[in-house]
Parts: C-alpha cells; sequence; structure tokens
C-alpha cells in the first residue's frame, strides 16, 4: 500500500527542560483558565461557557437586563449578601457554642478578644438586616415590572419562599447571641406563631422544644440557622437561577416584531430523520433566531462588569456600616426580667403590631392570607400584558393592591419600630 | 462606572486598613510594653531583671472557678502592675494595686503579701465589671447594657445625674465583700450591716421579701435585687419611689443620704445565692418563713404596762409608721390620717387591724407587720388616746380637714391618698348618686362610717348639726343639683327567701351568670369589666361590709340599680323578688357571721 512509502511524521520533540520552565506560568494559567482574555467574539463566547462560574451566564444577554435603572441589581445584592453571611458565618461558627452556659460569653468574647471578632459579628448582622430588605425589595421590583408572568410563574413563587426562607433564616440567627434582645424577641415571635389555630401551640412547641424559649430552642435555632436553613436556601437560589436561565433570561418587554416567522422548508423527502439535541428542544425566545431584532450583547465584559459593580457595591456599603456601627449586645438573658416593650426583630415589628390589635389576624390570618396571595398572584393575573415596565399602565390595578399592602406593613413596621413605648403605648421617637 | 468601580474598590480598601490597624494595635499591647520599659528600667536584682527580660505582649487571664459560675478575667493584660509593689505612685492602668491589712494582707519580711490573690480570685469577683472584655469601655461595664458596671468607680452614662455623685466609692464593695463575709458583724461589712438594720428599722421587710430575712408579699421580692438592679435604679427606688413606676405605693421614707447609700450597698449585696452558702444551706433558708428571723431582728421592745403609751407613741415614731400615715403635721401621703384615731376607732379595733389589716379592712394595702402582741398592744393604747379637740368652725373647714385627704378638693374623689385606697372614695360629684340615696343614709354614713372600708365614723367628732351642715356643703359645692323627693319604691324589709344551701346555690349560678362580670366570679369586685368602671364594682366579700347592709339595702340596690355607678336595676331585666333573694343568701353564705366579735382579744 502507498501508505508503507510514506514516511511517517516526525513525533513532536519533547520541550527543553528550560522552555518547560519558562512555559510553565503560562500553561498553567491556560490549564485553568482555557480562555485567553477575550479579543473577539469566539473567544468572548467560550469564556462564559468554559468557566465553572461564570457558565451559569448566557453567552449573550439582552440589553434590557444591564439597564441598572430596570433591575436595580436587588436580586444579585440579595445574593451577594447571602455569600457575605455564609463567608462570615463560618467564620463566626468557629467561635460559637449554642449553649446558654456559654453563648453569651462567646459573644463578650468576640467583641473582645477575638480577632476581628466585632468587626465579623458586624458584617453577619448589618448583612442579614440588608438581606432580609433586599430580598423584600426585590420582590417588589419584580411586581411592579410584571415580571412574575408567564412563563416565569413558578419562578416568582420560589422567590416567594427564599423570602420566607430568608426570613426563617434571620429570626433563628436573632436567638444565637442569647442576650435580653434576642430572647425576648423570639419570645414574641414564637407567641406569634402560638397564635394559629388548631396548631398553634404545636408548631411554638415543635419550633422551641420546650414550652419557653430555653436550650433547646437555642440548639434548635442554631441548627436550623447553620444547616437546615442554609441549604434549603442554597438549593432554592441555584433553582430560582436556573430557571432564570430557562425562562429566557430576565423578563423584558414585548419587542415589535420586523420579520415573519421564518417559513421552514419542507424537509427533503427520504431524508433521514433528523435527531435533536437537548438545546434544540428548547422553547423561548432565544431560540428564535431572527424572529427579533437582536439586541443582546455578550456576557463577557458586558454582564460580568455590572455584576462586578453590584459586588463592589454591596460590599463597600457593609463594610462601612460594619465599621461606623456594632451590632447590639445587650444585657445577658434574664427570664424573670422583660423589657418593656419587649419586641420582635423588626421585619416581624409589622405582625407584632397588628398582633396588638388581634392575635389571631394580626400574626397568623393576615400573614398567612398575604403569603398565599403572594403565590398565587401569577395564577390569578393571566393577563401577558405590562411585562417588564416598571409601573405599566395595563397593571394598575394589582400594582395598587400590591403597593398598599407593602406600604400597610411597611407602616406598621415604622409603627412598631418608632412609636411603640413601655405596654406597647403610643409614643413619639422624639 | 468604571469611576464607581475605583471609588467603591478604595473604600473596601479602606475599611480593610482601619480594621487591620484595629486588630494589630491594641490599647493593651501599649500599656504592657510600657509597663516592661519602666519594669527594665526599675529592675535592680538579677530576679527582677529575669521577670521582664524576654516578656512580650499578650493577653493575661485568669480563670477563676472557686467562686460560682466560671469567671475569665482578662483584666490583668492592661493592670499589669498590679502585684509589682514598685508601682504605687504609676497612673493607671499600670498601678500597684494598693495592699492593705484591712482587706488581711499580711507583710512579712518587708514585703506584702496578698490575702486575696489574684490567681485565686481574679478581680470581678470583688470589683464586678466585665472580665472578658479588653477595651476599657466594655471592661469596666461603661456600656449600659452591662449589669454590673465596676462597682463603686464607674458610672453608666444613663445614670440619673444628680445621684450619680452618691454613687461613687469604695465603700460600695461591701457589698461584694459581703458575698462571701456573710457575718453581720464582720467589720469590712459595717455599712452592708446598717443597711440590714435599716431594712427592718425602716419597716421595709413589711412589704418585700428577701429570702430568709423577710416574707413582704406588696412590693417586689429583692431576694436577688442586687443583681437585677443597677445601684443608680436602687437608690432611685428607694429616694424617688414614683419615678420608675407612678403607681407606686412604695413611701418614700425620711432617709439621710448615707441612710440612703447603706441600703443601696444592703441591697446590692443581696444576688440570690451568695458565695458562701450551699445548695442546702440556701433551701433550708427557703423553708424558714422569716417571721422568728425578723422579730429579732427588729429587735422588740419590752413593753411595761406603767410606760405603755409612751412606748406606743415611740413605737409609732420609730417604726415608721409616718411613711404612709399622717399624724399632726407628718403626713406620709399614703394611708389615712391618725390625727382623730382615738375618737374614730376603739382600741379593740385598732389592735385586729394591726395584727391583721384586712380583718378590718377588707381591701387594705397595709402590710401585717411582724410586731409583738405587746407592741401592737401599746400603739393601739397611744392611738387610741389621741383625742385632740379639732377646731371646726364652719362646714367647709370641716371638709377641708377631715374629707378632703380622700375625697379631694373638688368633691369628685381624688384625694391625695385616693388611689390607695380600695374601695376608692365616693365622687361627690355624682348627682345620680348622691341625690337617690336618702339623707339619712347620707348622714348615716359620715356618723358611724362604712365598715370595711376606710370611711371611719365621725360621730364623736361631729354632732347632728354639724353632719347636716356638711351634707347641705357638699351638695351646694359638688352635688350641686337640687334634691328631689323620692318615689317609694317596693323593696321588702327582709329577705322573704329563707336562708339555705339550695338558695344559696341558686343565687351562686345566678351570680356567676349575671353579676360576675363585674363583681367576678368570686363575688371579690374584680370582675373582668371591674377595670373600667368607676366607682368599682363593690368586693361581696368584705365581711363588714356585708353585715352592716341591711337585706332592704341589698333588695334596692339589686331590683332598682345604684345610680351614678354601673350598677343595673336587674329589675328591668327579669329578676324577680325570690331570685335576689337567692343572691342574696349567695351573698350572706360568703360572710358567715362570726360567733363573737372578731376584734376580740384572743387571749
Amino acid at each position: 500500500m502507498s501508505t508503507a512509502t510514506q514516511v511517517p511524521p516526525p513525533p513532536p520533540r519533547p520541550p527543553s527542560v528550560w522552555a518547560v520552565f519558562r512555559e510553565m506560568p503560562a500553561n498553567v494559567w491556560s490549564s485553568i483558565f482555557r480562555n485567553p482574555l477575550p479579543s473577539n467574539d469566539l473567544e468572548r463566547a467560550s469564556t462564559s461557557f468554559t468557566n465553572f462560574f461564570l457558565h451559569i451566564h448566557p453567552v449573550k444577554v439582552h440589553q434590557n437586563t444591564l439597564r441598572p435603572l430596570y433591575t436595580l441589581g436587588l436580586g444579585l445584592m440579595s445574593f451577594f449578601l447571602y455569600i457575605i453571611l455564609a463567608l462570615t458565618g463560618v467564620l463566626l461558627m468557629f467561635y460559637y457554642v449554642p449553649s446558654t452556659e456559654q453563648a453569651y460569653d462567646r459573644m463578650l468574647d468576640l467583641r473582645g478578644s477575638v480577632a476581628f471578632g466585632t468587626f465579623l459579628r458586624n458584617m453577619h448582622r448589618w448583612a442579614a438586616h440588608g438581606m432580609v430588605a433586599l430580598v423584600f425589595l426585590h420582590m417588589c421590583r419584580v411586581f411592579l415590572t410584571g415580571s412574575y408572568k408567564k412563563p416565569r410563574e413558578f419562578n416568582w413563587v420560589l422567590g416567594v419562599v427564599l423570602l420566607l426562607v430568608t426570613l426563617g433564616l434571620s429570626f433563628t440567627g436573632y436567638l444565637l447571641p442569647w442576650d435580653q434582645l434576642a430572647f425576648w424577641a423570639i419570645t414574641v415571635g414564637a407567641a406569634i406563631a402560638g397564635y394559629a389555630p388548631v396548631f398553634g401551640k404545636e408548631i411554638q412547641f415543635l419550633l422551641l422544644g420546650d414550652a419557653n424559649v430555653g436550650q433547646e430552642a437555642l440548639l434548635r435555632f442554631y441548627v436550623l440557622h447553620v444547616a437546615v436553613l442554609p441549604a434549603i436556601l442554597t438549593l432554592l437560589i441555584a433553582i430560582h437561577f436556573w430557571r432564570i436561565r430557562k425562562d429566557g433570561g430576565l423578563s423584558r418587554p414585548a419587542e415589535a416584531e420586523v420579520r415573519p416567522a421564518l417559513e421552514l422548508a419542507p424537509a427533503e423527502p427520504g431524508a433521514a430523520k433528523r435527531t435533536y439535541g437537548l438545546q434544540g428542544l428548547v422553547r423561548g425566545p432565544l431560540t428564535k433566531t431572527g424572529n427579533v431584532p437582536d439586541r443582546s450583547v455578550f456576557s463577557w465584559p458586558n454582564l460580568v462588569t455590572a455584576e462586578l459593580f453590584v459586588l463592589v457595591i454591596t460590599l463597600a456599603v457593609i463594610l462601612v456600616l460594619s465599621l461606623l456601627f456594632d451590632a447590639p449586645l445587650e444585657e445577658p438573658v434574664n427570664v424573670m426580667h422583660p423589657p418593656n416593650p419587649a419586641k420582635a426583630p423588626w421585619y416581624f415589628l409589622g405582625l407584632q403590631e397588628m398582633v396588638s390589635y388581634s392575635a389571631f389576624w394580626g400574626g397568623v390570618g393576615i400573614p398567612t392570607l398575604f403569603v398565599i396571595l403572594l403565590m398565587v398572584a401569577p395564577y390569578l393575573d393571566r393577563s401577558p400584558k405590562g411585562v417588564g415596565v416598571w409601573f405599566a399602565r395595563e397593571r394598575l390595578l394589582a400594582n395598587t393592591v400590591f403597593l398598599v399592602f407593602v406600604l400597610l406593613n411597611v407602616g406598621f413596621i415604622i409603627l412598631g419600630t418608632f412609636f411603640r413605648g413601655p405596654n406597647w403605648m403610643f409614643v413619639t421617637p422624639w | 462606572m468604571q469611576l464607581a468601580l475605583a471609588i467603591g474598590s478604595f473604600v473596601i480598601l479602606l475599611v480593610h486598613g482601619v480594621v487591620f490597624y484595629n486588630q494589630f494595635f491594641h490599647d493593651w499591647e501599649r500599656y504592657q510594653t510600657a509597663y516592661f520599659d519602666q519594669a527594665r528600667g526599675l529592675a535592680k536584682t538579677d530576679a527582677e531583671r529575669a521577670a521582664v527580660t524576654g516578656r512580650s505582649a499578650r493577653i493575661e487571664q485568669v480563670i477563676v472557678t472557686n467562686f460560682g459560675e466560671k469567671r475569665v478575667d482578662r483584666c490583668l493584660t492592661c493592670h499589669t502592675a498590679v502585684d509589682d509593689p514598685r508601682f504605687t505612685q504609676h497612673a493607671h492602668p499600670t498601678k500597684t494595686h494598693p495592699y492593705s491589712e484591712a482587706l488581711g494582707d499580711v507583710r512579712r519580711n518587708g514585703q506584702w503579701e496578698r490575702r486575696h490573690k489574684f490567681a485565686d480570685f481574679g478581680c470581678t469577683v470583688c470589683h464586678d465589671g466585665q472580665g472578658r472584655g479588653l477595651q476599657e469601655h466594655y471592661s469596666h461595664g461603661e456600656d449600659h447594657f452591662w449589669p454590673d458596671p465596676l462597682l463603686g468607680f464607674v458610672t453608666q452614662a444613663g445614670w440619673r445625674a444628680d445621684y450619680t455623685p452618691h454613687l461613687k466609692g469604695t465603700v460600695y464593695m461591701e457589698a461584694n465583700c459581703a458575698q462571701c463575709h456573710t457575718e453581720e458583724n464582720f467589720p469590712g461589712t459595717a455599712t452592708v450591716q446598717q443597711g440590714r438594720e435599716l431594712f427592718f428599722k425602716s419597716n421595709c421587710y413589711g412589704c418585700h421579701r428577701i429570702e430568709g430575712m423577710s416574707d413582704g408579699t406588696l412590693g417586689p421580692d429583692l431576694s436577688d435585687g442586687g443583681k437585677k438592679f443597677k445601684l443608680d435604679y436602687l437608690w432611685e427606688a428607694i429616694d424617688d419611689p414614683r419615678a420608675n413606676l407612678a403607681t407606686s405605693v412604695m413611701p418614700k421614707f425620711n432617709l439621710t443620704t448615707e441612710e440612703t447609700r447603706a441600703l443601696v450597698i444592703f441591697l446590692k449585696s443581696r444576688k440570690g445565692k451568695n458565695l458562701s452558702e450551699t445548695e442546702i444551706q440556701r433551701y433550708r433558708l427557703k423553708l424558714t418563713g422569716g417571721a422568728e428571723l425578723v422579730q429579732a431582728a427588729i429587735r422588740p421592745v419590752t413593753i411595761t404596762p406603767a410606760a405603755m403609751l409612751e412606748q406606743g407613741k415611740d413605737l409609732v415614731r420609730d417604726r415608721a409608721c409616718l411613711a404612709c400615715h399622717k399624724l399632726g403635721d407628718e403626713d406620709g401621703g399614703i394611708a389615712p390620717d391618725l390625727t382623730y384615731e382615738g375618737l374614730l376607732k376603739e382600741e379593740d379595733w385598732l389592735f385586729a387591724h394591726f395584727r391583721n389589716p384586712r380583718s378590718t379592712v377588707a381591701d387594705s394595702i397595709m402590710p401585717a407587720f411582724r410586731f409583738t402582741d405587746d407592741e401592737f398592744r401599746a400603739m393601739s393604747a397611744y392611738l387610741a388616746s389621741l383625742r385632740p379637740a379639732p377646731r371646726l368652725a364652719s362646714a367647709a373647714e370641716t371638709y377641708r380637714a377631715l374629707c378632703e385627704r380622700c375625697h379631694g378638693e373638688k368633691g369628685d374623689g381624688h384625694g391625695t391618698i385616693a388611689i390607695y385606697l380600695d374601695p376608692y372614695p365616693r365622687d361627690l360629684t355624682k348627682a345620680g348618686f348622691m341625690n337617690s340615696k336618702p339623707v339619712e343614709r347620707l348622714a348615716g354614713s359620715i356618723r358611724d362610717g362604712v365598715p370595711g372600708t376606710s370611711m371611719p365614723g365621725w360621730g364623736r367628732l361631729l354632732d347632728d348639726a354639724q353632719i347636716n351642715g356638711l351634707l347641705d356643703h357638699i351638695q351646694t359645692e359638688f352635688t350641686r343639683q337640687p334634691r328631689r323627693e323620692l318615689k317609694a319604691r317596693k323593696v321588702p324589709d327582709a329577705n322573704p327567701v329563707a336562708m339555705s344551701a339550695e338558695s344559696a346555690a341558686r343565687g351562686e349560678a345566678m351570680f356567676v351568670r349575671r353579676c360576675g362580670g363585674c363583681h367576678g366570679r368570686k363575688a371579690d369586685g374584680k370582675g373582668p369589666n371591674s377595670l373600667d368602671i368607676l366607682p368599682r364594682p363593690r368586693n361581696l366579700r368584705n365581711a363588714p361590709f356585708v353585715h352592716s347592709t341591711n337585706d332592704a339595702r341589698m333588695f334596692d340596690a339589686i331590683l332598682y340599680g345604684v345610680q351614678g355607678t354601673a350598677m343595673p336595676p336587674w329589675i328591668d331585666y327579669g329578676l324577680s323578688v325570690n331570685d335576689v333573694g337567692d343572691l342574696v343568701n349567695f351573698i350572706r353564705s360568703l360572710n358567715p357571721e362570726q360567733k363573737e366579735s372578731q376584734y376580740a382579744r384572743t387571749d
């Protein structure tokens, strides 16, 4: 055969020892980051999908996604706060013991002699409060831009659950310092849970492991706070993000179609039946290439820079807050000496305020109703109009109803926080 | 965006810089380094030199396990020189802790040796403060959340400015000395002992419980008052009892600053279990009621019949009766006037009232003090001897002198001591009530008083003309509406239903259904609606009152209501005369007649 006469190509020469060392940094670098810093569209695209951390991004995103005033970066801020919380939380775990005997002393040690202890606690505290606030604001953003509509209904439901889990995390963490503030806030909060009909007392007992807040409650709250709820939250965040991709990115206003739908050429008779890869089955706007004007941009660097921006802002704010304001640490727990008034954590003060009018309706009835209403909102509101625009005219009714609820809650929280004094009497804060 | 990114990154960097700086340059490191430098300079012997060479700044801590809960005291981290006798003249924090024979320190071969070694005791056992902290603000307890700031050294920012000067001084540390040195005659805790004596002398024990010492129930339990309350709060509670709680019934005692300080120090030393007690000792203390202990502590006076009046007078003054009561010019502003007591009350009544105040006035807040019967008898005799002749020229003057303290300047029942009385003094401006009762009954109330309440019978002070004049005065000044002819009502003179267990049971069932909302299921006048009603519903377990009320009046009040109060006419709600008869029988069955006078002496 002719092949026999051909000279086989010379085997590649092993590089010289010098070259091995000289090229080592570059080799290591390129083995980790498979792409060079991108200089063309192909490399920009592959940057997104060859990097583990970046491949959660699509290769290209719609310009609307990058409009700062559309999303306000609230969801991402919440996520970054969660990362900060996880990191500082793990560091704090090294010093914390969930025991009524030791917890408060450990707080004193954190404040007194642990390196960076005060600062870690401050960061964890303010990031936690910030996360509750931002997740709530993120929900408001999603509602007010009508983004919960088809096909994002379930992601909205997940979002509501995420808000509840965030509240749960914050609430369980509130007890851990085991000072007067923590003890009585949880006592009040757990009492609100006890107002639920039929199972209220059982729920309260299950939560506290005892008739009162004590060692069992501390241990339960600790386990919930450091293991159970973070696991749930992480999983739900993953699904939340994954569904954003699957739902075709963030919501945006519908765009006028400029071209009629492509006419599909009839399949050639006799051509082998085509098998479709998974991607071929994906529905949604991104696969309709040519249907809409391409107003998408590459994720690298546009989306990544925007995210970096949000990260830097979030981190800077938390750091500055932690430097300026110390997380509160009140008196050690004194079961016989409740402060007057004993207040729940601020995000439950709206509930506590309502509880002061009616225990069942304020503490259980209305909040449950509100959560259920939130969850079914996308299934009640089936009109596809008004998506992707703040305060769309078509959504006047829905937005008004939602805002009334939100402002009432915020109003009650402000009332409960600043205008309630001893015996829950009305006081003015000035 | 890039500018914002740059600024944001810079801020992040800056905060890190500050945080790291704070982390690596501590105050305590500077103190220790300075101490080492000075100690090296002062070192004369090899041993002294060796003690400081090679030492570098580090956190020094003493873990104290001998005294109650485990304590971690890091005070020596800043106060490095406490045991170095060469630093007596230096400034804090690197200063020698004083040596003193009073603290038990001894001098051997020219060297002081401490009785309370830091290695054994730490610092906070005596000084309080927060041993774990390493910043002055927190470790000295200046932060207002810390319950025990350095005793006698640190006053917190929120404390009342007029008290803070009183709250400093090493004398306060006696409260902590007394945690181990519990002997009453221990020389180091003389102030605690002074306070303990005052606690009994001023009758604090009558209202306050301290485990193993007293068993008063009217005021808060002070067994662990020193743990619960800070110096500032204790001082305020004694000096200005209503500052914290406007409705407090605690009287303001006439104490000097020194006495107040002694009491505060004594109370500060009450921390529940003290360090020298074992659990079993504490349990034994719990079992003793305190009566014998109190009587021993208040040093009973031996009463001699000859000097009885004089001794009674001294007792009334010494035992702080006038912290609440009025007598002549002295006025505690809480309890009734004793000036005319001899004209108003029998000696037997007084004695019974002393032994158990609620046997005569059902809802009196007066505590049962633990004096001996002899002492009570002397006091009763003294009070019964008080028979001054008041100058009562006009009805207005009479009202001012005798009535105003309870019924108020405007006759509306809000006199200065009214809030301490139960039942509340009658509101004389309520024409509905005043004009619906016959004049004879009103005059009777003034003349004979209202048994079971704080209204005394003025009959021995005022003659009928004066009483009628007083009523006229009330009518024109307060009630202000002319009396009208009262309609005759059909009321049986005596209960037509015979007293029987069945009748009382029927009455009880009806009472719970119809009356319990205001008068309470127990008929004690404390039903769920009672707080919204003035005058408050009558306590129907007030035996002296119920006995003094005849059937006709009860029928009248139930059937036709009491005008000017919340009591409705039950005849309109379908109660028959027989129903009311059952009710009256039920009420009477709650207040059985005593075989003999309950005021009779028991001996």
